[in-house]
């Protein structure tokens, strides 16, 4: 008879469950990706005082006070940056990032890219919803070529990012894309990122149901095709993750499309760090070292 | 001349463009989306050129790019993305570029809330960017100011090639009054510094930097002395019967309309109280306020903000008068009742048959 081993009190979705309930607009897909974070810290049972929540600002980034963690509502843009310093004064902690595609990949686009390439060690999430959703309705940099926006009443004359690809191409070290419709199949990929060490990046289509009348549930549901049902697909496999990134249309993969484990995430390459995270740490300087650095010429 | 109903924001996007305004460049805020989204469903139709930046850091440095290339544009923003556009607006100053700005203002600091305050008083009329420069600042206080004082700004900003930001509050911009727009719209014409494409402007080099000490002196030393003609001719505010006022109140945007009330009443009570409300915040109408120390016995500012326009007051009467304060700020407006109480008991102790100046310490 096999034993179970159980921890003295696991924790349940109950426990993570945050002191305010979220003001998102019924039906709304961001729902959705709360629930699917809160199943997977559940699985990976991490207990709820080392897990941060940061977030810049937005409907999604209303997401740090629905759940029961440490949360940080940061500036626009910017949680990226703010989520690097807590990191870094503290790698122990285990840091998730959410915000809208407005957020991350707009104003705060150029701190991904270089989040990305310094491959922290954190879980961003975007819900996608292709929209501004917190300021009614404007478009966004996922937004389709042609959309019928607040601010594009004519129809938008840009054409969208791909977030997939530009991950890859700055270097994140984990790349996937979830749909807010498929709770496990989210679930397992969020599960996937979180125990990731580097940055890893999670493209969520989350629909705004007030704003966008065009990326709904029922747009994405029959368009979505997992990766994983494909055996034959190989998330180790940068160019062919490339290759499967560009698809858009009738077919839109979702899942794993990449993941290396090989390259040394921003606090393991810090040398200062090897011996425990800054926080905590005496700030005792030897007089001997501090008389030699005041005399050093620069 | 028709009258045609509408919100402040609406009426800054029309205003723009009859002012010859061909570029807007903005990004989504509340208070101020409005403007943005006015700006993207109009100028398409007068073949001007909106786009919504990726942020604000963007817009305004779109408006450097078309400034620079001789087009009059604006964009329209609410405190924290002002803030993001101080290093441009820093730059556009330095480099004497043309470009109107308007700020919706919401409460702060930080992310605030999205009610009327008044506290970006101190970003935009002091400069929150870096350097010796200084921003015009106009403060409508009716949606046909919002209009007009629209116009101004893209006619002050390329006379004096300088950014020109319109500061109003949430409720400027959300409130519906009839306007009139003047009959003939603006056709400015080419500026000759700008960077043109054109044989003529070859030569024209915009910039702000100027490496050799002597040439930054030189460029600051005008700016100020430009700076300073603005002080002399730009200057405006309205006197509202300060004419034989003792206690005159004073304050910008909504709260004027909240002192004309009070001070409606208190001359129905008797009471000898007038409203000055500058209506450039910089150049500040130092003058207006000297003039009315003649008659005044003592100033009561009126903000939604912590004591921000108060200092520039302070500073026009140099101590001739007493300067008392009142303020609610997180988005709440002063009631007329509250202002009122203050102005009674202003009186009290400033007019005749007032306590004796020693009991006045504290408040002054
Ligand atoms: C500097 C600054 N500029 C603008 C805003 C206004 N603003 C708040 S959220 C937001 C964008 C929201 O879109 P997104 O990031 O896609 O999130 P969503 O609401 O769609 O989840 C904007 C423009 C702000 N808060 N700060
Ligand atoms: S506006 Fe859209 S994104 Fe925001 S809560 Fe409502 S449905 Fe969700
Ligand atoms: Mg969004």
């Amino acid at each position: 008879m096999a034993t179970i081993i159980e921890s003295p009190k696991s924790l349940t979705q109950a426990d993570f469950k945050g002191r305010v309930d979220p003001d998102w607009c019924p039906g709304c897909g961001d729902f959705g990706v709360l629930a699917a974070v809160q199943k997977a810290l559940v699985e990976l049972q991490i207990p709820n005082h080392q897990i941060v929540t940061v977030s810049g600002i937005g409907c999604s980034s209303n997401f740090p006070g629905f759940i029961e963690t440490y949360g940080m509502h940061t500036l626009h843009g910017r949680s990226l940056p703010v989520a690097t310093g807590l990191k870094m004064a503290n790698h122990e902690l285990t840091v998730l990032v959410t915000g809208g595609d407005g957020d991350g990949l707009g104003i705060g686009g150029n701190h991904l890219t270089h989040t990305m390439r310094r491959n922290v060690d954190l879980t961003y999430i975007i819900m996608d919803n292709q929209i501004y959703g917190l300021t009614t309705g404007q478009t966004s940099p996922t937004s389709r070529l042609g959309m019928k926006t607040k601010s594009t009443p004519h129809g938008n004359i840009e054409g969208p990012i791909n977030p997939i690809t530009m991950a890859l191409a700055a270097g994140a070290t984990f790349v996937a894309r979830g749909f807010s419709g498929e709770q496990k199949h989210l679930t397992e990929l969020i599960r996937l990122a979180i125990q990731h060490k580097g940055f890893s990046f999670l493209d969520v289509f989350s629909p705004c149901v007030t704003y966008n009348k065009d990326n709904t549930f029922q747009w994405f549901r029959p368009r979505v095709k997992k990766l994983e049902d494909d055996p034959a697909y190989d998330a180790t496999d940068w160019l062919a993750a490339m290759e499967k990134s560009t698809l858009w249309g009738e077919e839109i993969p979702i899942g794993r499309f990449y993941e290396r484990t090989d390259l040394p995430s921003l606090d393991q390459a810090e040398p200062v760090l090897k011996d425990g995270p800054m926080v905590g740490r005496s700030a005792h300087i030897d007089p001997a070292v501090a008389q030699s650095f005041i005399e050093e010429l620069m | 001349m028709s009258r045609h109903l509408m919100k402040g924001n609406e009426a800054i996007v029309k205003s723009a463009i009859l002012a010859g305004c061909r570029g807007f460049y903005g990004y989504p805020i509340t208070p101020a989306s409005e403007i943005t989204e006015a700006a993207a469903a109009l100028m398409p139709q007068v073949g001007g050129v909106f786009l919504q930046a990726e942020s604000e850091v963007a817009a305004i440095n779109m408006l450097y790019g078309a400034a620079s290339a001789g087009v009059r544009a604006m964009t329209a923003s609410s405190g924290p993305g002002i803030s993001l556009m101080q290093e441009g607006i820093s730059y556009m100053a330095g480099a004497e570029l043309p470009c109107v700005i308007a700020d919706i203002t919401r409460g702060g600091p930080g992310l605030g809330n999205i009610a009327s305050e008044q506290s970006d008083y101190h970003q935009v009329v002091k400069g929150g960017g870096h350097g010796n420069y200084r921003t015009l600042v106009l403060a409508p206080h009716s949606v046909q100011e919002m209009a007009d004082l629209t116009v101004l700004a893209f006619e002050l900003a390329d006379r004096y090639r300088n950014p020109v930001v319109l500061l109003a509050d949430g409720f400027m911009g959300q409130m519906m009054e009839p306007v009139e727009f003047p009959e003939v719209a603006t056709e400015p014409r080419l500026p000759r510094w700008a960077v043109a494409g054109t044989d003529a402007s070859r030569g024209n080099v915009i910039t702000s930097m100027h490496l050799d000490t002597d040439k930054l002196e030189a460029h600051v030393r005008q700016l100020e002395a430009k700076y300073f003609i603005t002080e002399q001719r730009e200057a405006r505010a309205e006197d509202w019967r300060t004419e034989d006022a003792e206690i005159v109140l004073v304050g910008y945007g909504i709260v004027a309309r909240i002192l004309k009330a009070v001070a409606a009443e208190a001359r129905a009570a008797g009471l000898p109280v007038g409203v000055l409300r500058p209506i450039t915040l910089y150049p500040f109408p130092t003058l207006h306020f000297q003039r009315l120390t003649a008659r005044a016995r003592a100033f009561l500012v009126v903000e939604m903000s912590n004591g921000q326009l108060v200092g520039d007051v302070r500073l026009a009467l140099n101590g001739a008068r007493p300067v008392e304060f009142f303020s609610r700020v997180g988005g709440n407006a002063p009631t007329h009742l509250e202002v009122l109480a203050e102005v009674q008991d202003l009186a009290r102790r400033h007019l005749a048959g007032a306590p004796a100046e020693e009991e006045l310490i504290v408040h002054v």
